[in-house]
């Protein structure tokens, strides 16, 4: 297994996936959705992944969170063969070292900000007295640490997703997947979000891929690939 | 800034933190989840719960206030029946040779375990007695203070008399309910009247009452120690009658009264003499009883049981986006397991003491009805039983739907609509 990571690179590729294809068999026979995808992205870029509807962006999100294996290729994360790994290593890893943000931003109904954040913080095993701290600072990259103990059903869309992205964030990941992190909010809302996205690569330095079809959010974004019939181009 | 920190993780760190994360403060964790989860979508178990605390106050009430309703059943069966009451008594023999119980030997009785009580009688056939120049015959029982009490009989009119009486060998007697008519024209009119029995006067104190004294409704009854004092040709006391706890103690005591009577005299022409036949119908119609009632208790269980299966059923689905999302947030299949199996625990241990609370209000209820007190620790059995049954059904209904969450795929959950 490669582990060629270097832990004090800021520009270390943090993803690097080589000849990647992903095949679905039908009743109307197998269908290839990724075909041969290279994708390479390093601390502190921040990449869009644009396609038109059914082009593979959701499963090619789906592979690179972990979600599902691909049928061929190759696909490091830190320098780790993920592909390699256990389902139970698997999810440790995804709680390690990813971050998701989802266009539902689906929050755990009936409950606080607080609750929202502790949950991956409980399956990380950070202890009690640590939590708080950890959710503050979260919810302080986002501008949303005076909300801690507001019910996530009394937020407006804007603030529901920078909950999402602060609990993307409280377990301090080495990369953040964002799908279609804008497509619910207005452009405001959008603009605010995004620009937390920069802060985060920048100051943070966290690697970032986001699939969407929304040309104001890739233009936000360090480079831009684009999935065309399964093939990923840029 | 913490966020941002660099990682470098490996395969080995990877299994590091698996051992790690499953110390008992990650399930303290996960339990308050679950807690939290169930209070908060509490109307939708409130059924469940309802059934599974009926059915576990149900369950603590019979076997906690078993034994007492069995004694009360008993008493009330009995009268119909005496199936709890066992006669023991030595055949008649030659004079020389005829038996009788000795004070020892009936406080021996007394202490066999299953004896509520003992009594003993003396006897004399076709006594007589005239009453304004007519003659009437009838059988003279000497018998005890504590005879009343073991034929569950009573007083019809006047007084039954008492220790006080038996002690001082008062000249007092009890009347049987046909012979007062016959002698007295009503049983009414006999109260307070004179009898002359064998040159002795006694004083009609009481008509005998009770469902069995039907049978003794021809009789006199003098305190022992005055037939014994005053009645020529009174028999010794060679019948005894022994009072069961319950029907259960029967044949056990029974089984017992010969080694006890050998141990203390000689058991010449000894006989136990037990009511078999009543003694089994009672036992049958108070088995079918306890059947349909464990039956309905067990029935009202399982229907919690399955109730619960089903909300978890239905909750895991309906929660299918929520299981994806906390599988993409890094929990462990064994996480997602845990937290649907402590809610399904959570809605059984919490209806188990809802049961519980209404148990001890059953439990008081009925003491005050019947006049008794169960044992505390039987309570605190029945409570544990009923925690650890509670359990038991949590973990049964519960464990399916857990699995079934915990092996959902992260991407069928996260595409669930």
């Amino acid at each position: 297994m490669s582990n060629r990571y270097d832990i004090n690179d800021d520009n270390a590729l943090v993803i690097d996936i080589n000849h990647l294809t992903k095949n679905y068999v039908t009743a109307a026979g197998q269908i290839t959705v990724l075909k041969d995808v290279n994708l390479h992205v390093r601390r502190g870029e921040m990449v869009a992944v644009m396609g038109p509807s059914g082009s593979g962006k959701s499963t090619l999100l789906f592979v690179l969170g972990l979600f599902q294996p691909p049928s061929t290729g190759d696909y490091q994360v830190a320098g780790v063969d993920v592909l390699s790994l256990s389902r139970d290593q698997q999810a440790i890893f995804r709680r390690e070292m990813l971050g998701f943000v989802f266009q539902t931003c689906d929050l755990l109904e009936n409950s606080t900000v607080y609750e929202n954040l502790e949950l991956p913080l409980i399956y990380a095993g950070v202890p009690r007295r640590e939590r708080p701290d950890r959710i503050r600072e979260a919810l302080s990259m986002v501008n949303l640490d005076h909300r801690v103990h507001q019910p996530s059903n009394r937020l407006s869309g804007g603030e529901r997703q920078r909950v999402s992205i602060a609990r993307a964030l409280v377990n301090e990941p080495e990369f953040i997947l964002a799908d279609e992190p804008t497509g619910q909010l207005d452009r405001e809302n959008s603009l605010r979000v995004l620009e937390y996205f920069t802060k985060i690569t920048e100051e943070a330095r966290t690697a970032m891929v986001v699939v969407t079809h929304d040309a104001m959010t890739a233009e936000h974004c360090t480079r831009k690939c684009v999935l065309t019939d399964g093939y990923l181009n840029g | 800034m913490a966020i941002g920190k660099r990682k470098k993780i490996t395969v080995a760190e990877l299994d590091r933190i698996r051992r790690r994360g499953a110390g008992p403060m990650r399930y303290y964790d996960l339990v308050r989840v679950s807690v939290r989860e169930v209070m908060r979508k509490r109307r939708r178990y409130i059924g469940v719960l309802a059934s599974i605390a009926l059915g576990m106050a149900g369950f603590i009430v019979i076997i906690t206030m078993g034994n007492d309703l069995k004694k009360n059943f008993n008493n009330d069966l009995d009268l119909l029946g005496g199936a709890t009451i066992i006669n023991v008594m030595f055949e008649p023999q030659n004079l020389e040779r005829q038996e009788w119980f000795r004070d020892r030997t009936l406080e021996a009785i007394a202490r066999i375990p299953g004896v509520l009580d003992i009594t003993t009688v003396t006897l004399k056939t076709s006594a007589v007695t005239t009453w304004h120049d007519r003659l009437f015959g009838f059988n003279l029982v000497g018998c005890e203070a504590n005879y009343w009490k073991v034929f569950s009989f009573n007083a019809k009119a006047g007084r039954l008399f008492d220790q006080r009486d038996v002690d001082e060998g008062a000249r007092v007697c009890v009347v049987g309910a046909d012979l007062a008519r016959q002698i007295f024209g009503s049983e009414d009119a006999g109260i307070g009247q004179t009898l002359s029995i064998d040159d002795n006067l006694y004083t009609v104190v009481g008509i005998l009452g009770g469902v069995r004294a039907g049978d003794r409704a021809l009789f006199v009854f003098l305190p022992i120690t005055t037939a014994k004092a005053r009645v020529v040709g009174i028999s010794q006391p060679y019948s005894a009658y022994v009072r069961c706890a319950t029907w259960d103690d029967v044949s056990s005591v029974s089984k017992a009264v010969p080694g006890v009577v050998k141990a203390n005299q000689i058991d010449r022409g000894l006989r136990v003499n037990v009511a078999w036949e009543p003694l089994k119908q009672v036992q049958r119609i108070f088995w079918w009883v306890e059947l349909f009632i464990y039956s309905s208790i067990v029935a009202t269980m399982i229907l919690g049981g399955f109730g619960i299966w089903n909300i978890m059923m239905a909750t895991v689905t309906s929660r299918t986006r929520e299981i994806g999302l906390k599988k993409a947030m890094g929990a462990l299949d064994s996480d997602i397991l845990y937290q649907f199996l402590f809610e399904a625990l959570c809605v059984t241990l919490s209806s188990s003491v809802f049961g519980v609370i209404l148990g001890r209000v059953g439990i008081e209820y009925m003491s005050r009805m019947l006049g008794s007190r169960p044992p505390e620790g039987l309570f605190v059995f029945c409570l544990l039983m009923g925690l650890g049954f509670a359990a038991i059904l949590g973990v049964g209904a519960g464990l399916y739907p857990s699995i079934r969450a915990s092996r959902m795929q992260v991407v069928d959950a996260m595409r669930y609509e």
